[in-house]
């Protein structure tokens, strides 16, 4: 499963935001795309995954596998996405997070995927937790199994590190980058930090306009 | 990042005073109304009325059904993002007395419905005989609670959702359970709405409280035969016999506890399992057409609702200035001031409500920010319940209370009194639309003041009140409206010596001077509506947005 996407245009009613920009992310790899604040980084990932806002214009192209998704609406792309904020749902519990992104079936399974992904993050001893009362770096840990749990088709990365001390950075970028080879989907990370870098091959600047 | 309030012009000897002067009213108040609830054979004879039973079910009925729609229907509109609040603060400020005098004009067997549709789809020449309003099932009272209790639930979930910190976390949960599968539908019922819910606790239970307990609304639209039970027990508390008096406070009571009962179900019901299970049960297949239909009836809900105000407003309008109207034309034959000129040759109704209004919005402002500024905010947090009572305890039990009150200070049938009445009334609310704003200001521009060599006072002269001007202005807009809207504790506690708008326009609903009717309703929505669109101007900042 590869990811191909083509920004002709991407653009806000006053100006061009990216421009020209193709990249072709092989399975279980994690392209790197940096540039300063304000240089269309996040909207990148926003048009990706069909969360553009109403007054940016995209013009381009967005595939996954050869097949064009940029007509179909965000829940239909299957492309996870990981903020900077955890977005853990206050009202429900680690478990009821995770079983939300479990798509519908059989109980026992989805009970079963869920505390696999815990495993996986290793946070199975907080099943029944509160978010609220988890650090940050397990509520990062946590958001990171959601979003696998949907079985994305291909992962972005939008700083999910920055939030995290350098320590935790490093557990959960390694963590991340593991977990994306493992399950074999193409991921793109949005950072402003380039110790984030997976491999200095695939990485992409943008350059902020007029600059 | 999110100031913390903090209050270094805490004063706790000023706060005292300032809660001693609010507490000792509010627990007289409450005091005296436990103390006429304490009559065993009022209790008795209570239970023993025929009448009973059925308004019991009725105040039920209607209380809970019109509850739970205004809920429903308010979580359906926030289902998709709308320019909301333009339309809120005139909807808001249709008083509900007003609004179901409007509607009475609107449904009634000669209103415009069904002038419009005779006799050419009725056959109808004449008023049929049919009770489309004042039904015995309560559907025409249910009708302007729902039409009532929306926007106010509306501006109470927005009051939150606009906050910038919240409606950014909420937009990106939204956007993530999109990515997870969710439709936008999806998505706001298992992550937005669970989330909103229990910020609208106390709204819900001031809603629930109002939709059980009213009365003036009951008297205009409700059922008569019998009537709800707090008009029932309004109607013995009017008695000239002591004993119906205490049976009438026992009923008060009987609402109260009713209200309890609900308010503990309906909260039980919020946290059942049942709703976990649905928030986690995984997404099913969703396609774009849904999402956009479900946006079409968003709007939908909204236009209806915004359509029968609108409709309500002109029928009170022409109605005010229609002379002979036989049924079933359309366009009356004449058109006449005579009700207006009434309603302005009654000018001391006009002028007792306005100073009534000014005085009592004046006083709660003044108090409101007092307290605000001066008590420590564990004060402000562990004080809330009871200086919100009057908004939860039902009017009918909240007028006996405030009687004994005026009886036992010498204030009975005074202007003094009446104003304590409203300014009690009214506080409630200017605190809840002002605490937010209040109490999220940024306190590190107190430090930047003082550090530029500023006292407290030229901080709030010239910083502080400048800046919350919108919400100052917003706040006494609030409390005004609240004045003018007040009809038991004008009649009980003025004892009829006193006539408001409010007053004259439910007591003449119940007769047959349509037009003066409709020109002390539309009065009575036009004088809060002034004084919100004078705030609103006040208030407005003085620099403009590009």
């Amino acid at each position: 499963m590869s990811l191909h996407v083509h920004i002709a245009r991407l653009a806000t009613p006053a100006s061009t935001l990216v421009s020209g920009l193709s990249l072709t992310i092989a399975p279980g790899t994690v392209h790197t795309l940096m540039g300063d604040s304000g240089s269309g980084k996040s909207s990148v990932l926003a048009a990706i995954c069909g969360t553009l806002a109403p007054e940016l214009v995209f013009e381009g192209e967005v595939q996954l596998d050869g097949v064009h998704i940029d007509a179909l609406p965000t829940q239909a792309r299957r492309v996870g996405i990981l903020f900077q904020e955890d977005l853990l749902f206050a009202h429900m519990t680690v478990r009821e997070n995770l079983l939300f992104a479990v798509p519908r079936g059989v109980q026992a399974d989805r009970e079963a995927q869920v505390q696999q992904a815990l495993v996986d993050v290793e946070m199975s001893a907080y099943l029944h937790a509160n978010p609220a009362t988890l650090s940050g770096g397990q509520r990062a840990r946590v958001a990171l199994a959601r979003a696998l749990l949907a079985r994305p088709r291909a992962l972005l990365l939008d700083e999910p590190f920055s939030k995290l001390d350098t320590a935790l950075r490093e557990r959960m970028r390694t963590l991340v980058f593991a977990l994306v080879k493992a399950r074999a989907i193409p991921a793109l990370l949005v950072t402003h930090d380039a110790a984030d870098i997976a491999d200095p091959a695939l990485c992409t600047h943008l350059q902020q306009r007029g600059q | 990042m999110v100031q913390q309030h903090t209050t270094p012009s805490s004063s706790p000897p000023a706060a005292f005073l300032l809660l001693a002067a609010v507490a000792l009213p509010l627990v007289w108040s409450l005091w005296g109304a436990v103390a006429a609830g304490l009559d065993a054979p009022a209790w008795a004879s209570l239970l023993h009325d025929p009448q009973t039973l059925r308004a019991l079910g009725l105040s039920a009925w209607t209380g809970l059904l019109s509850a739970a729609l205004a809920t429903a229907l308010t979580a359906w509109i926030l289902r998709t993002p709308h320019r909301l609040t333009r339309w809120l603060a005139p909807l808001l400020a249709v008083p509900h007395a007003a609004f179901a005098i409007g509607l009475v004009a609107v449904l009634a067997p000669s209103g415009w419905i069904l002038r419009a549709l005779s006799p050419w789809a009725t056959g109808l020449d004449a008023p049929p005989p049919w009770s489309t309003t004042q039904d015995p099932w309560g559907l025409g009272l249910i009708a302007v609670l729902v039409a009532k209790e929306v926007p106010f639930l509306l501006w109470a979930a927005l009051a939150h959702l606009q906050r910038p910190d919240v409606a950014q976390r909420l937009q990106q949960e939204l956007r993530l359970a999109h990515t997870l599968g969710y439709s936008a539908s999806a998505a706001w019922w298992r992550v937005g709405w669970p989330q909103v819910l229990p910020r609208l606790t106390a709204p819900l239970l001031a809603v629930l409280a109002y939709s059980l307990t009213v009365v003036d609304v009951a008297l205009v639209i409700g059922p008569t035969t019998p009537p709800t039970l707090a008009v029932l027990a309004w109607q013995w508390l009017q008695d000239a016999d002591p004993a119906m008096n205490a049976q009438g406070a026992a009923a008060a009571w009987l609402l109260a506890g009713v209200l309890l009962v609900c308010a503990g179900a309906i909260g039980a019901a919020f946290r059942a399992p049942l709703w976990r299970l649905r928030w986690t049960r995984g997404c099913a297949a969703s396609t774009a057409q849904q999402a956009h239909s479900s946006a079409l009836t968003s709007a939908g809900v909204l236009t209806l609702l915004a359509s029968v105000y609108v409709a309500v407003l002109m029928a009170l309008l022409v109605g005010s200035i229609t002379g002979h109207w036989p049924f079933p034309q359309l366009i009356p034959d004449t058109f006449t001031w005579a009700a207006w000129q009434s309603v302005l040759g009654s000018g001391g109704t006009l002028w007792t409500t306005v100073w009534l209004a000014l005085a009592s919005a004046c006083v709660a402002l003044a108090w409101t920010v007092a307290w605000l500024e001066w008590a420590p905010p564990h004060w402000q947090r562990r004080t809330q319940p009871l200086l919100t009572l009057p908004l939860v305890l039902p009017a009918v039990l909240w007028v006996v209370g405030l009687h004994r009150l005026a009886l036992a200070w010498g204030l009975d049938t005074t202007g003094a009194g009446l104003w304590l009445a409203h300014t009690l009334a009214c506080l409630p609310y200017v605190l809840l639309a002002l605490q937010g704003p209040y109490t999220g200001f940024d306190a590190r521009l107190r430090q930047v003041a003082a550090t530029l060599g500023h006292g407290p006072w030229t901080f709030l002269l010239q910083v502080k009140w400048p800046l919350l001007r919108s919400a100052l202005c917003a706040s006494f807009a609030i409390g005004f409206a609240v004045s003018v809207a007040q009809y038991l504790p004008t009649l009980y506690v003025g004892a009829g010596r006193f006539a408001t708008i409010t007053t004259e326009a439910v007591n003449l609903a119940a007769g047959g001077q349509r037009s003066l009717t409709a020109a002390f309703a539309w009065l009575q929505w036009l004088l809060p509506v002034l004084v919100f669109a004078l705030a609103a101007r006040l208030g407005r900042s003085q620099w403009k947005t590009p």
